[in-house]
């Protein structure tokens, strides 16, 4: 899901984490507990650009086309906060729990007992079309004539793609307790089937847990009466079969009673066998032939080693002889085409030998969980939502937006009002999808505070973006503070001194405002706008005189001699940016863009998105004002001073590639 | 609110719903908006769809159905709930012993219908999500906080849970949202903010 423009990304530090150098890199996470008033690292700059002093201090300026930042970046109001860590918190900082299981389709509670001994699946009347994978509704089939009286027999029925029940021969007598009676057909009625290409049986050990035990209702039964052997199981009974066999293979070839697979998984997963001949691949070159001859055969005295199904009644399943040409048979035959195969989308969701659209079931819903969250680090609970499946409570909800200032940016359009962060809807307003280059952009970036204290950010910026495509960044006002946020109703009571404020900023809005170096922009009661302003870089590739005057602009070298730039141009130049793309190979999907490589003309993917890298440094007094901040930093008065710093990038818009 | 020229695109109510003069909005007395809503241009609201005494009893005549109450609601919409344009609500249907009856349509607060989708669910939470050129199959339940992506065909009938993201044809869950959504001011939480903005 990627956002429209213009978007707010927060990184999460967690990224940097094994970085060689804490010390340094311990600056974009938070020093909770400083009590020192004087910070290490004073947002003055003693130069006059405070934005490259910024980033020559920091040595290591966000990059957001770094492939590691994709890891990083996350929408603020997927970040938690951890009060006792006191530090943003992304979805890879946190271990989850589950609450509750319930189905998604009829938003019923199962009980973990159940999950554990029937599956993770809806055991009531829900179920996914097996064509298409929309729910099937239960519908009966005497609907036409109105008859009210009479229940007809049911069906299961896809109201998206018309698949029923009826296309695979089943009908229900009575609209409950579908699965049972689903089970029970398909246990006994399903003879009738052709196929059976049972071949995953090969490595039982790798497959069949998997695909079989999600799959127990779908059951297919082979014709494979030629055999010799007792009647060939159904996939359920087989499945059963192979379980208890090597339940009981596992109980009788362990020789450690510390398998660190343990029972937790069941029989399947914790083949100590398995695990050994694994592990004696690396560990011994000796025993591997040995091993490897006598796997099948005879096993070795030494470690005890699992054998595997040898007759039906372990579940061992033989196809046909002729199995194959009946399937082949079938393939070809008229009546089958290419409409009767399933898919291999299809096919995934079904039981192995499922090979033709007959031989597709019903798919019980598969169930969904609720989960809390705790911090990785201090196990404190992050998140907890209600049990009830279909709450939207939470008891618990320490999300990072109470925390931290939301971001919000927005182009700032000539006379529009200014105010609380808004989604621009003037025809005025640049198309951040195509941005011209070398023109300024002023956009106002609003700061709204939600914790109840006032709160003094820093904004720094590199002053022009990392990359190739080096576009100017300058925040007007790179220091200002935000209110708390105090309740709505203190500030109406409060009356003059905040209204005034707001009188002020309400008219400001109204008249053309020019935005003002060393200034905030506008202020509310918890919020405050700034203005950055934007010169989007030349994108390399583009038209000839956007080039010569990115070289006669910076000097830069933007590569190649004359020939090869108009070649570039031929390509590029009335082309937009996928069919550029296309036509060029070699592309850098890395999203790093720094090494140009053979062709530097060319635009790498996604270069063209202007994305700014933000380092946002936020202090505030945290004093007893609330219960929530007063839980570890207190130290002697009563207020504690609270620093926090992250990176956040802005994604602006995407550059034209042509100069207008 | 500033006063608006007389003939702006948008027609203000007492409760403040804005709507756009260009909507084409049928049945209104079987229509209810809880207030602040908007409706964009070209937007499409059945309300003429209700389930009337009449369609039933033609043809199933033998039945007493519950005798509707003299002004049936065929759409409800809460507050802050936003249609964009050329969006078409309409009432679902079922064919329920062999008669076919439309269902009243609920759509709860804050929410926000793009562009050219088409709504046709039984039910929509509060602070649900539907994206532009998204389709809502008939009888589909959207819990609260659910979000269905753009283009997504929510197929008749389905059921999306709270805090889930559903795309694709025929939609599927595919992800949920972050614990902050909806959060005033966030993704998911401007539906005030697209209200002051209309009309300006």
């Amino acid at each position: 899901m990627s956002r429209p423009f213009p978007y707010a990304y927060l990184s999460c530090p967690c990224a940097d984490t094994p970085m060689p150098d804490p010390s340094r890199k311990r600056r974009s996470r938070e020093s909770p507990q400083k009590p020192n008033p004087e910070q290490p690292h004073p947002p003055k700059v003693p130069q006059g650009n405070q934005e490259e002093d910024e980033e020559q201090e920091e040595d290591q300026t966000f990059d957001p086309r770094s492939p590691r930042s994709n890891f990083s970046l996350y929408p603020p109001e997927q970040l938690l906060y951890c009060e006792d860590c006191h530090q943003i918190k992304c979805p890879r900082c946190i271990t989850e729990e589950i609450v509750c299981w319930y189905c998604p389709s009829c938003l019923f509670e199962t009980p973990s007992s159940m999950v554990r001994s029937e599956g993770n699946r809806c055991a009531r009347n829900c179920f996914n079309c097996p064509a298409c994978t929309a729910p099937l509704a239960v519908t009966t089939l005497e609907n036409v004539t109105g008859g009210g009286s009479q229940q007809g027999p049911w069906v299961l029925a896809c109201g998206y793609c018309m698949w029923t029940t009826l296309d695979i021969g089943i009908k229900f007598d009575k609209p409950t307790n579908i699965r049972t009676q689903l089970f029970k057909l398909t246990d006994s009625s399903r003879g009738r089937q052709m196929s059976k290409t049972f071949t995953d049986l090969k490595s039982p050990l790798s497959t069949y847990a998997s695909i079989d035990e999600q799959f127990a209702a779908s059951s297919t039964e082979s014709k494979n009466g030629d055999l010799a052997e007792p009647a060939p199981l159904d996939p359920e009974a087989q499945f059963a079969a192979l379980k208890n066999f090597y339940k009981n293979q596992i109980a009788e070839t362990s020789s450690s009673p510390t398998d660190p697979l343990g029972p937790d998984f069941g029989a399947g997963f914790s083949s100590p066998g398995a695990l050994n001949r694994i592990m004696s691949l690396y560990t011994s070159s000796s025993r591997l032939s040995s091993l490897y001859g006598g796997t099948s055969k005879k096993p070795k005295s030494k470690p005890p080693v699992m054998r595997e199904a040898l007759t039906a009644s372990e579940g061992l399943k033989t196809p046909a002889p002729d199995a194959e040409d009946t399937i082949i048979q079938r393939m070809v035959s008229d009546d089958c085409g290419w409409d009767g195969l399933a898919s291999l989308e299809q096919r995934t969701f079904q039981a192995p030998d499922a090979r033709f659209v007959e031989d597709l079931l019903p798919l019980p819903v598969l169930l969904r969980t609720k989960r809390s969250k705790r911090c990785k680090s201090c196990k404190h609970i992050l998140v907890k939502p209600e049990f009830k499946p279909q709450s939207t409570r939470f008891r618990i909800r320490l999300i990072a937006l109470s925390y931290i200032p939301l971001p919000t940016l927005r182009p700032l359009v000539p006379g529009a009002h200014g105010g609380l962060p808004t989604v621009s809807s003037s025809s005025l307003a640049p198309n951040l999808d195509a941005l011209p280059p070398l023109r300024t952009v002023q956009l106002l970036l609003t700061l709204k505070n939600h914790m109840f204290d006032p709160v003094r950010v820093t904004l720094a910026t590199p002053s022009v973006t990392p990359g190739r495509v080096a576009s100017k960044v300058t925040i007007l006002c790179p220091q200002f503070d935000i209110g708390a946020n105090s309740d709505v109703w203190d500030e109406a009571l409060q009356g003059t001194s905040v209204g005034d404020q707001r009188a002020s900023s309400r008219g400001g809005g109204l008249y053309e405002k020019v935005a003002e170096a060393g200034k905030v922009w506008d202020k509310g009661r918890n919020w405050t706008t700034v203005v950055l302003e934007v010169v989007p870089g030349t994108l390399p590739g583009g038209t000839a005189g956007a080039r010569r005057r990115v070289q006669q602009a910076t000097g830069a070298d933007v590569g190649g001699t004359t020939t090869r730039a108009r070649g570039g141009d031929g390509i590029s130049g009335d082309d937009d940016d996928g069919s550029d793309d296309d036509a060029l190979p070699a592309l850098d999907w890395s999203g790093q863009g720094q090494d140009p490589g053979p062709q530097p003309q060319q635009l790498q993917p996604d270069e063209d998105v202007l994305e700014i890298p933000v380092f946002v440094r936020m202090e505030w007094d945290s004093d007893n004002q609330i219960d929530q901040e007063q839980s570890v930093g207190r130290q002697n008065a009563d207020t504690v001073k609270r620093e926090l710093a992250y990176w956040m990038v802005l994604g602006v818009g995407k550059i034209n590639p042509k100069i207008v | 609110m500033p006063p608006k020229a007389a003939k702006g695109e948008y027609i203000e109510t007492d409760t403040g719903n804005k709507i756009s003069r260009r909507s084409h909005i049928h049945g209104t007395q079987h229509i209810i908006l809880g207030g602040k809503t908007v409706i964009q241009a070209e937007a499409v609201i059945r309300g003429d769809l209700f389930r009337s005494s009449s369609s039933s009893t033609s043809t199933s005549s033998d039945q007493n159905q519950p005798a509707p109450s003299a002004p049936s609601v065929a759409i409800t919409v809460g507050r802050y709930s936003h249609i964009s344009k050329q969006a078409v609500l309409r009432p679902p249907s079922r064919l329920h012993r062999g008669v076919h009856s439309f269902y009243p349509l609920k759509i709860g607060d804050h929410v926000f219908v793009g562009e050219r989708a088409v709504v046709e669910a039984a039910t929509v939470g509060n602070h649900v999500h539907i994206g532009k050129e998204a389709v809502v199959g008939s009888m589909a339940i959207l819990k609260d906080f659910a979000v269905v992506l753009d283009g997504a065909v929510v197929a008749p009938g389905m059921v999306v849970p709270s805090w889930c993201v559903v795309g694709g044809a025929p939609a599927r869950i595919v992800g949920e949202v972050g614990e902050g959504y909806a959060v005033e001011g966030a993704d998911g939480g401007l539906a005030r903010e697209r209200y002051r903005l209309v009309g300006r």
